[in-house]
């Protein structure tokens, strides 16, 4: 997919626009907090959880070319075969050559964003492959020819009338009404069902990989990823180097961690761990299994400062806390990942120059971080990517200015002590009879829409230093 | 190309990587320990596990042993489906079950597009979060959790466990080394999805039912105080 | 330099405080100021005002220009090493010090900030965790009152209950509360003006939940978040008074609200 977060602010103009929008994500950002915090309060000890699993993680990273040894050596025992791809295109072209060796006409695809990181679906199609998508939320996206607003719930931005619009037009099934969510599901369902059963290549994500066993762990509620994993006679897995952890135990935390953040389950209906091709014993399953190993500069982030932003394990709970993402939802975001997460993974994936607004898409409330479950400092790790924006000069030269000339000012108290008083004596005669300004030269962005509370005039240290005159001596 | 990226990938791990033997590795990875599991709702497994399935929207019946188990699917399924029709795995527990004796006529071997019924022997329960676990293989093709309209679930009170790490504990034990099946699955209730308006809808793709069965002497009054922790009173 | 140790150290039991003004209270909210010297005084505190401190280097720091806020920094460190405590009536400031300081700086310095970041306080903070407050000798005030919790407060300072512990001792008021009052008001330093449809956007949010509240006052204990959410009240048109906490807590005679008129 096209990149377009340079247009971040344009795009958050525009969805502030659309009332009915922006209600339907406030309402989202009003309960998906609330079951998120009913769930991790019926587990107990969450910070402990969060503490084991960052433990753990570190740990993985400290040695992940020994982990990612591992669980090659292991799936390769399995029967699996795994290919690493350095680039999107290599891990594209793998697929695709995996496709047309068994002359593959239908794909059926898990959840993976991983697959809508590399533009896939694109690829796929362009070589004249059947793609179909069957996570519902997937599903509707793809028919509406958009891309996801959510990791979790990619179609959340979208009402239950445009999504029966968007089926009566694309399924043309005749008469039918789809009044209910329940009739959506069921048509959705029944067509899916079809598209399982015919798929030659199902494509899956993985949530974990785990070294001591080569398995991969999915975790879904629709159990579509297990339809693909099971139904059609090839399967490939695509992932990142950094969804290793050593044991199915750290996969379990994990699961604990992501399900309660994610949705506010125990457990979501499927936690499966796949190993490999059809066994001796196995009456169904795939007959070859392929594991793509995505690095797509992980390997650059690892050895960066922003290491930590590889412990993501894309539940959401970031985006659904933040009143940036919940303001403006997804797409203003421009690519794949939206919210705290994404504002970090685009620069460090595409380029900051392209998606320098992201990092600056943040008051620095720290709420991202508060519940993040695999403990990302994101506010910080946002600050330092504008550290970086401000040092390779890319955020406007205006601020750079103010910043460097109010700091200049801050070094000199006498003089900055002798403008502040004079700057506020004068706004606050101007602003004296209504109490606040309307408006303000230089300030727009402050007065376009909030007045200007007048100073109460005269500075605090000013009157300070007065009222003590003849009195005690201070400082 | 694909060989390239791999050393090329390794490389630049190695290079970031803190470098350690794998003597070293492993130590430190064993001093980490396990996570703590959740708070089970009651402190007796079977109970905590039933309250877990019913807040998992799938729904519980007891039967004192296998016997009582064939009548309780075949009421099931007669209630349901109006029917005696049933799939299920190549499981020796369930083919030495008296099916005839409710009339029930499963058919063994992998479920197909349009079964309304499969069952299945769980290898355990876990209390923690209401899930049951199958592996795939003759005794549980992988389909047979997914294909059907409503997913019975077999599973002996002696195999409830109380965590995810106990579960996994007692999948060490009983899969020798080298005899890992294709597919292992916690089911934690019937497929649902909460994608359109974020309301929540069962038999998403599969399952839209999810009948757990306890086998064992469990009292009836355990089951009400599972309803009761649930807040499945209704049912 | 013109920062000594203190000269006159009495035997006790009055703790050495120095007060950080923050830029925002001394710019355009001296009763700020005041209102703070006032209650820690009551509080037994000996209170000293630094001449030199300006600001803490917030904008600079999270604008990402760190080369700014470093020199910033240190001065503040250096202007603060003689007394036993810093108390600022501000989360975010207090947050900045305590926080960020240390995470600026390597060796000598890192040390000196973290000594630093181990007396700061903020106001409502030290108020009930350090030098409490006698208890009041005037009548409960006669208001609905609403709190807006500032984000840097109530995560890195930990600051939730003690405002609101405050206002029922001292003024006998039970806090009318926000309906998410964990959320963010828009504020966020120059996030305001970068994104200022959002920011208005999460005030009318904030706002719209304290008219609903029935208050007649909010408060807060940052002044950023407060300007701004009076900004837009009065923007608005709305009758909300805006102030903060200090203010009410100090007893003065009020003068207007943040944006109001006078008299």
């Amino acid at each position: 997919m096209k990149q377009t977060s340079h247009a971040f602010m344009q795009h958050a103009e525009a969805a502030l626009a659309d009332a009915g929008k922006a209600q339907r994500r406030d309402l989202l950002g009003l309960f998906m907090p609330l079951a998120r915090d009913a769930a991790t309060a019926r587990y107990g000890d969450f910070e402990a959880l969060r503490a084991h699993l960052k433990r753990v993680r570190t740990h993985t990273t400290n040695h992940l070319d020994h982990y990612l040894a591992r669980f090659e050596e292991a799936s390769l025992r399995n029967g699996n075969q795994v290919h690493f791809a350095a680039t999107p295109e290599q891990l594209n072209n793998t697929v695709l050559s995996i496709c047309q060796a068994h002359g593959a006409r239908r794909v059926a695809k898990g959840k993976s964003m991983v697959t809508e990181e590399t533009a896939l679906n694109e690829q796929l199609l362009k070589a004249g492959l059947e793609v179909i998508e069957t996570d519902l939320g997937e599903y509707i996206i793809q028919q509406a020819g958009e891309t996801p607003s959510h990791i979790v719930g990619p179609a959340l931005h979208k009402s239950l009338p445009e999504i029966r619009r968007l089926f009566l037009d694309r399924h043309k099934l005749g008469e039918r009404s789809l009044e209910q969510v329940e009739d959506i599901v069921a048509e959705a369902r029944s067509i899916l069902r079809e598209q399982f059963l015919q798929a030659d290549v199902g494509v899956i994500g993985a949530n974990a990989l785990i070294a001591e066993n080569g398995a991969t762990m999915l975790v879904t509620n629709e159990g579509n990823g297990d339809l693909c994993a099971n139904l059609p006679p090839v399967l490939i897995v695509c992932t990142t180097l950094e969804r290793i952890l050593p044991r199915a135990e750290d996969a379990m935390a994990l699961q604990r961690l992501l399900v309660r953040s994610a949705t506010g389950q125990a457990q979501t209906c499927y936690t499966s761990f796949y190993s490999g091709p059809q066994r001796d014993d196995d009456v169904d399953g795939p007959l070859e299994t392929h594991i793509i190993l995505l690095d797509n500069k992980r390997t650059d982030i690892l050895a960066s400062d922003y290491s930590e932003i590889l412990d993501c394990i894309r539940c959401g709970a970031c985006l659904n806390h933040c009143p940036i993402y919940v303001g403006v939802g997804g797409h203003a975001y421009g690519w794949v990942y939206p919210g705290p997460m994404g504002s970090i993974l685009t620069p460090l994936l595409s380029s900051l120059e392209q998606s320098n607004a992201l990092p600056n898409a943040c008051t620095s409330c720290g709420r991202c971080a508060e519940v993040c479950p695999a403990n990302i400092p994101l506010p910080d790790l946002l600050r330092d990517l504008r550290q970086e924006e401000n040092q390779r000069q890319l955020n406007s030269p205006r601020l750079r200015r103010g910043l460097r000339v109010h700091a200049w000012f801050l070094r000199h108290p006498a003089l900055y002590r002798r403008l502040g008083a004079w700057t506020m004596s004068v706004l606050g005669l101007l602003g004296r009879r209504r109490g606040a300004l309307r408006r303000l030269p230089f300030a727009a962005g402050w007065t376009g829409t909030r007045d200007f509370p007048a100073p109460e005039g005269g500075t605090f240290m000013q009157q300070y230093r007065n009222r003590a005159r003849g009195g005690r001596r201070r400082g | 190309m694909a060989e390239s990226a791999r050393s090329d990938i390794l490389a630049r791990l190695r290079a970031s990587s803190s470098p350690a033997t794998k003597e070293q590795i492993e130590q430190e990875l064993v001093a980490l320990g396990f996570a703590g599991a959740a708070a089970l709702p009651a402190a007796d497994h079977c109970i905590a596990f039933m309250a877990n399935v019913l807040a998992n929207r799938g729904s519980v019946e007891l039967a004192a042993d296998r016997a009582e188990a064939v009548r309780v699917v075949g009421r099931y399924l007669y209630n349901r489906f109006r029917t005696h029709k049933l799939v299920a795995g190549n499981d020796p527990r369930i083919a030495a079950m008296p099916w005839r004796d409710a009339g029930v006529l499963p058919r063994f071997g992998a479920a197909e597009n349009g079964d309304s019924a499969a069952l299945s022997y769980a290898r355990l329960g876990v209390a923690e979060t209401g899930a049951i676990v199958t592996w795939t293989g003759r005794a549980n093709p992988g389909r047979n959790n997914l294909l059907p309209e409503d997913h019975l679930v077999l599973v002996n009170r002696e195999d409830v466990v109380a965590n995810l790490e106990d579960a996994w504990r007692r999948i060490r034990q009983d899969l020798p080394a080298g005899s890992w099946p294709r597919g292992i699955t916690f089911t934690a209730g019937p497929s649902s999805t909460a994608d359109v308006e974020a309301q929540l809808v069962m038999g998403a793709h599969g399952p839209r039912r999810w009948h757990v069965i306890l086998v064992g002497a469990t009292p009836t009054e355990a089951l009400a105080e599972a309803r009761a922790l649930s807040g499945a009173d209704a049912t | 330099m013109e920062n000594q140790k203190p000269k006159r150290r009495r035997t006790r039991p009055r703790r050495d405080v120095a007060l950080m003004v923050t830029c925002l209270a001394d710019l355009m909210r001296p009763s700020v100021g005041f209102a703070a010297v006032r209650l820690l005084e009551r509080a037994g505190c000996r209170v000293t005002v630094p001449e030199r401190q300006t600001c803490c280097g917030q904008p600079a720091y999270n604008n990402g220009d760190v080369n700014a806020a470093v020199p910033v920094a240190r001065a503040v460190i250096e202007m603060f090493e003689p007394y036993d405590y810093v108390v600022i009536p501000s989360g975010s400031c207090a947050g900045m010090l305590s926080r960020h300081y240390p995470a600026l700086f390597e060796g000598e310095w890192r040390d000196r900030a973290l000594a630093l970041a181990a007396k700061t306080w903020e106001l409502t903070r030290f108020l009930t965790e350090v030098a409490p407050l006698p208890p009041p000798k005037r009548p409960p005030l006669d208001a609905t009152v609403t709190y807006h919790d500032g984000c840097a407060g109530l995560r890195e300072q930990d600051i939730k209950q003690q405002p609101r512990q405050l206002l029922l001792q001292q003024c006998g008021v039970d806090v009318s509360e926000l309906s998410q009052t964990e959320v963010c008001c828009g504020f966020g330093g120059t996030f305001c003006t970068k994104m200022p449809a959002l920011s208005t956007k999460m005030a009318d949010d904030k706002l719209n939940s304290a008219v609903a509240t029935g208050a007649n006052i909010l408060l807060g204990g940052d002044l950023g978040c407060l300007l701004h959410l009076a900004g837009r009240a009065r923007r608005r048109g709305l009758e909300l008074e805006v102030r903060h906490v200090a203010e009410i807590l100090a007893g003065t005679p009020p003068g207007p609200g943040i944006g109001d008129p006078n008299g």
